[in-house]
């Protein structure tokens, strides 16, 4: 049988260990742990390669190499880095609140992993397919201020404390405009869900109609990725290391690859929601798209492409002060999600399309 | 948030060395600022003391470890005042040259950390990329790429080796297209100048009541450059204009920086057309190849090489990359100078930090103390 | 009160609009061209010394600068050839850091062995002024640079492992200096010298000789001085300047000056 999902592989695994000898409810149970382990490691070695990625890209960006003894072009240095910080100890300071100090980051790393149950990479590799899934991704991904803080201030740093007050103000400044933005796209696909927002991307990627609303998504996820040019909590010439300065070891380690973490489902929801998830255009010759497995690879690639756009702005900007960014934040980003939500209302209205045209039949 | 003290120090990323900035915050805006320095301070004018004249070249070097070579030039002038030596033309133009292309590399890892504390780490690179190309020429003459111990009481250590012209003329080329380059990442961008624009401003009256000097003094307006106002080696006889800003803020300073190092480049090429044209010298006559000893050595203390030279003061003072310093040799006769003091450009500019940091914001700490290009080496001594 | 300490400021900057095309296209020239080859030179396995990565920018520009044409002259470990050491001293006293001591070598006259130097690279500045002061270019130094060691005593370097790197035959520094002209000479000052040799003896050039000099004749009631009627005349272009004879003279009648 041809397996279609994630949790297809799942139950296969399940039933072929202990289908002949188990009850029923233990089968679906250790699918279920199956497909747990099989996201978790998917979701991290993506994240791997992705820091990988990054340090090569930035590199050439910079006129150097990036990683590249440990194995192949560096692809094992990360792994590397991984084993020497869980070597390491982490040191809570003196007067530290324990109990926030282990438990934000933690938090900080399980609400981004979370967030990978929801998210769709291929037709039919869903988890489920739930109504909502937006707008659960879009939820648990706010959460992040919340552990940010909680670890910022439980660190008794002051470097800390600013550090988690700038990204507090700044996470949730660019909330909104995200969540405006967002409103546009599914005004236009009429769906909550993510695996029909891309089904109604099969004729047209959102990106052309809703191009208002890409941009102020993008400078959001920028913004909610505390990336380069809005890190500035972490903003390192003044702040030392922002929020997480008083981390060190695997708690460190856990900041930095929740971040990153981070940056791979910002890159994803801009594919799913604006270039098309994992379909292609139409005028593509069909033999790129039907090989097995395609709709993951083609989703794959668009990712890390804009992912790569995310390093390109990395290694030609510098960073914002926080009074510019906020401004920007609510006062031009605001408006102008409103705007694309208008804009969005328009294009269902009379169901034309700025590029494309008119399209009978389009909107609901 | 109330008020607070926070230390930006010793170890901070922001502070390009060993020294401590204390800042008094209410929220992100700075309400009193107050520089401690004195982490690096190793002594160099009381080790001078001791110390034979051509050795202390060799501290020199590491009073500013941008600047090395500047630093060994201004206090050669003020030995040569006082040991009534003076070095041949050939020598004095080899020392411009060595000093120009100081200039660039100190302006270009200026530029470097600058932007980079503006977390934009692509310049660091470049411009370290850069700099390196001067380190070689550097290292093609005298040896070291850092410390060079170059000059000696009289003259320069050893004539430049064939070539080294042509390096230097090509250099210059490609580091003119950099520049461009640098201007486009910086100038061009936006954000660059929203970050840098109106902060950090001190007035030219200020520059003047602190005795702020260098590049933050032209980037108020000021056209104060001791290579035009009192010139020294031959600067007299190049042409150069003397880079200036009206806008006294970090911008300025930019702008400033980025045009001396254009005009460093046309000094340099002047510079080199006449040592092409000019073969000669480069010590002077009746200077001991090496002046005595320092120290007798351990079980030998009986052993002392008792020379003594005319007495002499000597006084100079030359436009060192970070801004104005000068140097005062007293020789009374012994082997060692009496007493050596040197003017740090860049330790008066900070000690007027409270004046042009308070009412600016956190983020704004790192522009404004990068635009006024630290060196503790020299702020310490 | 913070608003009020504000300073004032532009809140508009140069154009309205965040203007970020010309960064961005900077930097994606610079991947293009160091997609072919970036201008780092990738250390432990590309040497800067190696003639084939000496011109590294031309990747970059597409102009060749040559680089370390003159690498040779690199100020790195030094390498001595303890078979034209005279044992001086010349280097230890001109050395600003005190890292040269003067340690016997096997092979050498067992009544004044012979000494070389040993160099503590934990306190060297490479500054180049011992094998500037090496009046034989027996001490220089090499383009070697790598001395990283876990232990700070072999950071000290023996005259035989010093000798090891002579015998590397790595480049060494090529320019020497010359002798100037008109230089300090060591000088006599004859009523003072008792005539005991020891300058003759530990001179390491030997370029000192012992001439008689007549006896006078006392006058009655004046007692001559206790000495050999012997006194030192140096060849002055034997010596090296290197004021052993100053250091063993038991009088201190041997001085630097000028010939008249």
């Amino acid at each position: 049988m041809a397996v279609q999902s994630l949790y297809g592989v799942a139950s296969l695994l399940a039933s072929a260990l202990f289908g002949a000898f188990a009850p029923a409810w233990l089968v679906v149970l250790v699918a279920d742990a199956i497909f747990g382990a099989i996201l978790l490691a998917a979701s991290m070695l993506n994240t791997i390669l992705l820091i990988w990625y990054e340090r090569k890209l930035l590199g050439r960006f910079m006129d150097r190499r990036g990683a590249m003894h440990v194995g192949y072009a560096g692809l094992l240095q990360n792994f590397a880095d991984g084993l020497k910080l869980f070597r390491k100890n982490t040191y809570p300071p003196r007067e530290a609140d324990v109990l926030g100090f282990y438990s934000g980051p933690t938090a900080y790393l399980v609400s981004s992993l979370v967030i990978f149950g929801v998210l769709p990479i291929s037709t039919g590799w869903d988890n489920g397919s739930l109504p909502l899934s937006l707008l659960l991704a879009l939820v648990i991904f706010s959460f992040a201020p919340l552990f940010i803080f909680v670890s910022a201030w439980s660190s008794n740093n002051k470097y800390s404390l600013m550090g988690g007050m700038r990204s507090a103000a700044q996470m949730i400044a660019y909330e909104v405009p995200i969540l405006i933005a967002v409103v546009a796209v599914i005004v236009l696909s009429g769906s909550f869900d993510l695996t029909t927002i891309v089904a109604e991307q099969r004729n047209y990627w959102f990106w052309a109609p809703l191009f208002l609303a890409l941009v102020v998504f993008v400078a959001g996820m920028l913004a909610e990725m505390e990336r380069i040019p809005f890190d500035l909590p972490e903003a390192e010439a003044e702040l030392v290391e922002g929020w997480n300065t008083e981390y060190g070891g695997m708690l460190f380690a856990f900041f930095m690859l929740a971040d990153y973490l981070r940056a791979l489902i910002g890159s994803i929801l801009i594919v799913l929601l604006f270039l098309g998830g994992w379909t292609l255009p139409s005028y593509v010759p069909s033999a790129l798209t039907n090989f097995p497995l395609a709709g993951i690879v083609w989703f794959m690639v668009k990712t890390y492409l804009v992912f790569g756009l995310f390093v390109w702005v990395r290694a030609s900007l510098p960073r914002v002060r926080t009074d510019q960014l906020l401004r920007v934040g609510w006062m031009r980003m605001v408006p102008l999600s409103l705007l694309s939500v208008f804009l969005a209302a328009l294009v269902v209205v009379s169901r034309c399309l700025p590029v494309i045209g008119c399209v009978p039949g389009m909107g609901r | 948030m109330s008020e607070m003290w926070i230390n930006m120090g010793p170890q901070h990323p922001m502070t390009h060395g060993l020294w401590n900035l204390r800042v008094r915050i209410e929220g992100e805006i700075i309400l009193d600022a107050d520089p401690e320095m004195g982490y690096l301070h190793r002594g160099i004018e009381k080790i001078s003391e001791d110390r034979h004249y051509n050795e202390i070249i060799t501290l020199m070097d590491r009073t500013c470890y941008v600047a090395g070579i500047a630093w060994e030039h201004l206090y050669i002038q003020a030995a040569e005042q006082a040991l009534h030596v003076t070095p041949p033309e050939r020598a004095e133009y080899i020392r411009v040259l060595t000093e120009e292309m100081q200039r660039l590399a100190s302006h270009i890892m200026w530029y470097a950390a600058f932007v980079q504390d503006l977390g934009l780490m692509s310049p660091f690179l470049y411009g370290m990329r850069d700099r390196d190309l001067l380190l070689d020429i550097f290292q093609s003459f005298t040896g070291g790429r850092l410390t060079y111990e170059y000059m000696r009481v009289g003259g320069v250590r050893n004539d430049l080796p064939p070539g080294t012209t042509a390096q230097v003329r090509q250099t210059m080329d490609w580091l003119m297209d950099r520049f461009v380059e640098y201007d486009r990442l910086c100038l061009g961008s936006d954000i660059f100048r929203r970050r840098c624009d109106d902060i950090g401003v001190l007035k030219a009256n200020d520059c003047v009541t602190y005795g702020v000097t260098g590049p933050m003094l032209r980037a108020a307006g000021v056209a104060r450059d001791l290579r035009k106002d009192r010139p020294y080696a031959v600067y007299d006889q190049l042409e150069f204009d003397v880079a200036r800003a009206d806008s006294a803020d970090v911008t300025g300073r930019y702008l400033v920086r980025l045009q001396e190092m254009r005009q460093s480049v046309r000094i340099l090429r002047q510079v080199v057309d006449w040592l092409d044209g000019h073969p000669g010298p480069v010590m002077a006559e009746h200077v001991p190849r090496w002046l005595g000893a320092p120290y007798a050595p351990i079980g030998r203390e009986g052993y002392l090489v008792k020379r003594s030279y005319p007495k002499g003061l000597g006084f100079s003072a030359i436009e060192e990359p970070h801004g104005e310093a000068a140097a005062y040799v007293v020789n009374e006769g012994g082997e060692h100078p009496y007493r050596v003091k040197f003017r740090s450009p860049v330790f008066v500019n900070l000690s007027a930090v409270k004046k042009y940091l308070v009412g600016y914001r956190v983020a704004d700490i790192p522009p404004i103390l990068g635009s006024v290009d630290v060196c503790v080496g020299e702020v310490d001594r | 009160m913070a608003s009020s300490e504000m300073k004032e400021r532009r809140t508009e900057g140069p154009s309205s609009a965040l203007w970020i095309a010309k960064p961005l296209a900077t930097a994606a020239r610079q991947f293009l061209k160091s997609l072919v080859r970036p201008s780092t030179i990738v250390y432990p396995f590309e040497r800067l010394e190696d003639p084939q990565f000496r011109d590294r920018v031309r990747v970059a520009s597409g102009e060749p600068i040559g680089i370390g044409r003159v690498w040779d002259n690199y100020r790195g470990v030094h390498a001595l050839n303890i078979a034209t050491c005279i044992s001086c001293n010349l280097c230890a006293f001109s050395c600003p850091d005190l890292c040269i001591d003067m340690v016997t070598v096997p092979g050498g006259d067992p009544k004044h062995p012979k000494k070389c130097p040993q160099i503590d690279y934990g306190k060297c500045s490479y500054c180049g002024f011992c094998s500037d002061a090496c009046p034989e270019g027996c001490l220089t130094m090499t383009t070697r640079y790598e001395l990283a060691t876990s232990k700070r005593s072999e950071m000290v370097f023996s005259p035989q492992q010093l000798y090891e790197v002579f015998e590397r035959k790595l480049p060494m520094n090529p320019i020497r200096l010359e002798r100037p002209e008109n230089e300090d000479a060591i000088l006599l000052e004859g009523p003072l010298c008792i005539g005991c040799n020891a300058c003759a003896r530990d001179c390491p050039t030997q370029c000192i000789t012992m001439l008689d000099i007549p006896k006078p004749t006392a006058k009655p009631g004046e007692r001559l001085p206790k000495r050999i009627w012997k006194e030192p005349v140096i060849n002055d272009s034997d010596c090296v300047r290197c004021g052993t004879c100053i250091s063993v003279c038991p009088k201190e009648c041997l001085f630097w000056g000028t010939h008249p």
